[in-house]
């Protein structure tokens, strides 16, 4: 009988060890959680944007329509008076071209909250951290390979405004370092009467609305005419992501689903 | 004799488990990259979430001298990378690219990558397995796009067995692809020269070397310091602004004004093969280089390098004894080391694009 325990043990050992060797990065205490959906709405004069066939107008008066739009999103936090929860990190690629990538699902303490916080771009870290995968991966189109690094946002199309062959207008908005980067945290309220209410089971959707206009004039007017290409970080990248950052808004919460 | 057997069960079911173990996983055969003795630590761990393998060394040789990383199957990185030449683009100004294409800038050296800050005369480049991007993208070198080099590989089925070797799996995607080539070019490391074998005592200097030696460390020594006869700085070295290519070196990367015309300095090991010099290969011999040191420098340009400002004097004796220093440089193991040649060549098969 005295060796019963030894094996036991062992046994145990046994069988156990690779499943606890497995078990990192489960959730904890599941019970707690519930989920949400952020979806982002690219809007343009309150229009869901349709790439290429539309032609839109922005707040100087310039036409223009859009073949790519898309940007990245990581570091979600959602926050209350008392609490801040931080999402599990990882990075999103909205992208306008993909009708799944509209859609963001978290999962979040019970909990109620009245604002939510995202960084806009991809973190300096993973900028100098070699080959990435994912939403990161090159194979995106979102990586510059003479200048490491990512494009933050990027926009494509034309404009009869701009000069350019083709009258293009490709905005590549990135930089990760120093006085070039173009990184901007984003806080976005929810409205006091539609606090988004998180309960074990239950899934609440988020609606964020993306203005696109406001991409030439949120903080600083940059006009098509004067500067219809931007593919470098430096001082127009900084401010065009600035103004990148004042695209969004919370059009409604909706608790329960 | 109850305990006995108690040990003796335990043991079984610990070496039972442990085959077990053996049999289900993926077990890799790890390397550890050479820090030689008295080197300083690499500039940054590049294999530390790339364990270096065996395995994923060998996937990455082989990527290293495949032709399907380019638009036409004709260029390898190994094509302006050339071993016998340090690894350079040998006697080459500029690198052929795809469609009779020319690079715009001397290939540089491969050598002792991971005590490189960045990479590229620029320093445009922030980490060794993002740099493989660069010129298998550019439309003057392989001209191919990320997505064609992995439908190109996945559609090898040579290459499955080498993936699941370095990786566990046979998946293939960038993020592998890249961190294979990266354990290739980072292991590939240059430490055994003469000069090296000298420092280690298992060598002696000529007298001209060693009058050689002491002029280099009186007059050179700043900016190509030893070991790696590189500080990895950029500086402007007294080079006039190209006319037609009107390169600007680091401040394309910097945007800053006071970036212009800097390049990196590059590392002198190897530098009796590497002509020609300078980031666009104008100067042709070593003796040009010392000529151009010595007289050329123009220093009319803002961001002149402070040392360079009054040239370098340096007397013709002097000058031959520097360059009988530098020939000390060369590395003849890193250069004959199979393991950094062409795959085929291990297997007595020549390969077909190496120009």
């Amino acid at each position: 009988m005295k060796y019963l325990l030894p094996i036991a043990v062992s046994l145990l050992l046994l069988f156990n060890l690779p499943a606890i060797g497995q078990s990192k990065g489960g959730l904890q205490a599941p019970i707690k959680f519930g989920t949400a959906t952020i979806i982002f709405n690219n809007t343009v004069n309150h229009q869901p944007l349709v790439l290429i066939d539309s032609t839109y107008t922005n707040t100087f008066g310039e036409q223009y329509s859009l073949s790519k739009f898309k940007y990245y999103i990581s570091g979600i936090r959602l926050f209350n008076a008392q609490k801040k929860w931080v999402v599990k990190q990882a990075y999103y690629l909205i992208n306008q071209s993909i009708d799944s990538s509209l859609q963001l699902n978290i999962a979040l303490q019970e909990n109620s909250y009245d604002s939510i916080a995202f960084l806009l771009g991809v973190d300096s870290s993973r900028n100098t951290s070699g080959a990435q995968r994912g939403a990161l991966d090159p194979l995106n189109d979102m990586f510059w390979t003479w200048q490491s690094g990512y494009i933050m946002q990027k926009l494509e199309g034309s404009s009869p405004q701009s000069s350019i062959v083709n009258n293009k207008i490709e905005y590549h908005i990135g930089g990760y370092s120093g006085v070039n980067s173009v990184l901007q945290q984003v806080v976005l309220p929810f409205s006091s009467n539609n606090l988004l209410v998180i309960k074990r089971g239950s899934n609440s959707i988020i609606n964020i609305n993306a203005e696109i206009n406001r991409f030439w004039s949120g903080v600083v007017d940059v006009k098509i005419k004067d500067t219809p290409v931007c593919s470098a970080p430096g001082l127009i990248a900084k401010q065009m992501a600035a103004n990148f950052s004042k695209l969004f808004t919370v059009s409604s919460v909706v608790n329960n689903q | 004799m109850k305990i006995n057997i108690t040990l003796f069960l335990l043991l079984i079911i610990i070496l039972l488990s442990a085959f077990i173990n053996r049999l289900q996983t993926w077990q890799p055969h790890y390397l550890k990259l050479v820090i030689p003795k008295g080197w300083p630590k690499p500039a940054k761990d590049i294999f530390a979430i790339n364990p270096l393998t065996e395995e994923g060394f060998q996937l990455g040789r082989k990527l290293f001298y495949d032709g399907k990383l380019s638009k036409d199957g004709s260029i390898a990185c190994a094509s302006c990378h050339q071993q016998f030449a340090a690894f350079t683009s040998f006697d080459h100004d500029f690198s052929h690219g795809f469609n009779n294409s020319f690079t715009t800038r001397n290939a540089p050296g491969l050598f002792n990558l991971a005590w490189m800050p960045a990479l590229h005369w620029d320093g445009g480049i922030n980490h060794i397995e993002v740099q493989p991007l660069a010129p298998l993208t550019a439309p003057n070198e392989m001209a191919e796009s990320l997505e064609n080099v992995l439908k190109k590989i996945t559609a090898d089925t040579g290459y499955k067995r080498l993936f699941k070797a370095a990786f566990g799996d046979a998946g293939i995607s960038s993020q592998r692809m890249l961190k294979a080539l990266a354990q290739f070019t980072g292991s590939i490391q240059s430490y055994n020269t003469r000069y090296d074998k000298v420092k280690r005592g298992e060598a002696t200097f000529t007298i001209s070397e060693q009058y050689g030696y002491n002029v280099f460390k009186a007059n050179c020594n700043t900016c190509h310091a030893e070991p790696l006869f590189t500080d990895n700085s950029f500086r402007n070295n007294g080079l006039s602004l190209h006319p037609t290519l009107m390169d600007m070196g680091r401040m394309k990367v910097t945007g800053r004004p006071e970036d212009s015309l800097k390049f990196k300095v590059p590392s002198l090991r190897n530098v009796a093969l590497t002509a020609p010099y300078m980031h666009d290969g104008r100067l042709y011999t070593l003796s040009q280089v010392v000529e151009h040191y010595r007289n050329k420098i123009n220093n009319n340009q803002p961001t002149i390098d402070s040392l360079l400002k009054n040239k370098i004097s340096i007397s013709n004796q002097e000058k031959v004894d520097l360059l009988s220093f530098l020939y000390t440089l060369t590395d003849q193991e890193m250069l004959h080391d199979k393991r950094y040649s062409a795959p085929q060549i291990d297997a007595g098969i020549l390969p077909k694009h190496l120009h």
